[in-house]
């Protein structure tokens, strides 16, 4: 009776210790199963398989009402988003495989958390069975189009990327004739203005080198100031009267220009 | 896992019947972004569904190998021709031949293989770019000339040299050395093309120098 009694206390002990244990153990195993259900995909939704099956599931409807040649999605139409599925696969793929090694080292030095790691994995497990099934529904469609669509579906890919490549070339061109047409003016303007220049020194062509000096932007840039001299004395001993205030403006516009 | 497979996001799709075009029914439920992402999606579609039907009736695209032969030797006859128009000093002719021939280079179906486009477009491309060097148009022949180079950067020597002749002629004299003593590594400095690379790199250089002096 005592004895009972004495040893109702560890009794009581353990079972509180394990079935607090059990209850922790099943919650969290329960939590990490949802977790893991409700991981984030690798890849966004698959547009084309989308459409693959939403093509699929768009004849029974007319079928089913009319006969069997009612106005279903032709074969060729299946094919080729089919193909497109494909494509868009194998683009998945090598992904996927770019970015195991990559993974696989920054999980072993412990950068990346588990979970990324596990997101992967199915990532991989799902495009498998992707791969399976395209191959099986080509096989359907034309016995033995299963070896090659994926071949097919590479230089779809290659070639849409090349395309891609030159089209961005070509569309360069339009801002590089812009730029070369802008620059063989002004470069043409340069040539104009050396040529003034040498007339302006020379004297007679004065009036059109002025107008034209203050324009110029960075031509060589001794000559110009020379000019600007030779033009602001000229100027002032052509109007007489306003000879004082002429030769101090003169005197300001020098000092502007040295300063430069 | 295994009944993820068969889950799907379902489209509203809609065919029409005489063209079997593949349109969008009804789009009020999607955002614009995913609007323009389906639009697109279907219209490239639309366009590999009218290159399937053109093929013999299994309608399915042949293996990247063996090529078939018809636009190869039409393409080879137009730029044949465009060499001509060159070689008679009608560059305009020339280039518009060329062009033609980069369109119908350019639409060879994508299940082609990729290699053999590259190839293609790399030759007329330098061709194209040297008409329009040939005519001072040096914006037109830097482009292509870089398309060229990009297509194929070995074995293609004189789009490198174009590529820094249109650059030098439009006085990017800086832009110009980067592309020729890139086009010497990948081309090497033996045979004639790299005596060229390097005859257009001395001058080039001659240019900068004497342009830093007057600086």
């Amino acid at each position: 009776m005592v004895d009972w009694l004495s040893l109702a206390v560890p009794f009581a002990y353990l079972g509180v210790l394990i079935g607090s244990l059990a209850t922790f153990a099943s919650l969290y195993r329960k939590r990490k199963a949802t977790k893991a259900a409700s991981l984030e995909a690798w890849f966004p939704a698959h547009l084309q398989r989308d459409i693959y099956f939403s093509l699929l599931h768009l004849e029974p409807p007319s079928t089913s009402a009319k006969e069997k040649k009612a106005p279903s999605v032709p074969e060729s139409v299946l094919k080729a988003a089919l193909l497109r599925r494909a494509t868009e696969d194998i683009k998945r793929v090598m992904t996927l495989r770019s970015q195991k090694q990559a993974l696989s080292m920054l999980l072993q030095r412990g950068s990346v958390g588990d979970d990324l790691w596990q997101r992967f994995q199915r990532a991989e497990k799902e495009m498998e069975e992707e791969v399976r099934d395209v191959v099986t529904e080509a096989n359907a469609y034309t016995p033995n189009w299963g070896q090659t669509i994926f071949q097919s579906a590479n230089e779809m890919m290659n070639n849409d990327v090349y395309r891609r490549r030159l089209d961005e070339h070509q569309g360069k061109l339009a801002e590089e004739r812009e730029w070369w047409d802008k620059k063989k003016t002004s470069i043409k303007e340069g040539f104009m203005k050396e040529l003034d220049a040498d007339f302006s020194s020379s004297g007679p062509a004065a009036a059109v080198a002025a107008s034209a000096v203050p324009v110029q932007p960075a031509a060589p840039s001794v000559q110009t100031s020379d000019d600007d001299a030779v033009l602001v004395e000229a100027d002032p001993s052509s109007a007489a009267g306003n000879t004082p205030g002429g030769s101090g403006g003169g005197g300001k516009k020098k000092k502007g220009k040295g300063k430069k | 896992m295994a009944s993820e497979v068969d889950l799907f996001n379902e489209y509203p799709l809609h065919l029409d019947p005489s063209s079997k075009a593949i349109s969008l029914a009804s789009s009020s439920s999607y955002s614009s972004a995913q609007q323009t992402a389906l639009h697109a999606e279907l219209q490239d579609l639309n366009q590999l569904h009218r290159a399937l039907i053109a093929l013999e009736p299994p309608n399915i695209p042949p293996p990247p190998l063996p090529i078939n032969p018809k636009r190869s030797a039409q393409i080879t006859k137009l730029r044949d021709s465009a060499n001509t128009a060159y070689r008679k000093n009608n560059y305009v002719e020339a280039v518009r031949l060329y062009t033609y021939a980069i369109e119908m280079a350019l639409a060879r179906p994508g299940w082609e293989p990729v290699t053999l486009a590259r190839d293609e477009m790399a030759g007329l491309y330098a061709n194209r770019a040297q008409a329009q060097m040939a005519q001072q148009a040096w914006p037109e022949g830097l482009v292509d000339a870089k398309a060229s180079v990009d297509s194929k950067a070995v074995g293609n020597v004189k789009a490198w040299w174009r590529v820094a002749k249109c650059l030098a002629e439009m006085s990017r004299l800086e832009e110009a050395k980067q592309f020729l003593v890139k086009g010497l590594e990948i081309e090497g400095k033996d045979g004639e093309g790299g005596k060229e690379l390097l005859g257009l790199l001395e001058d080039v250089e001659k240019d900068l120098q004497s342009k830093s002096g007057l600086a």
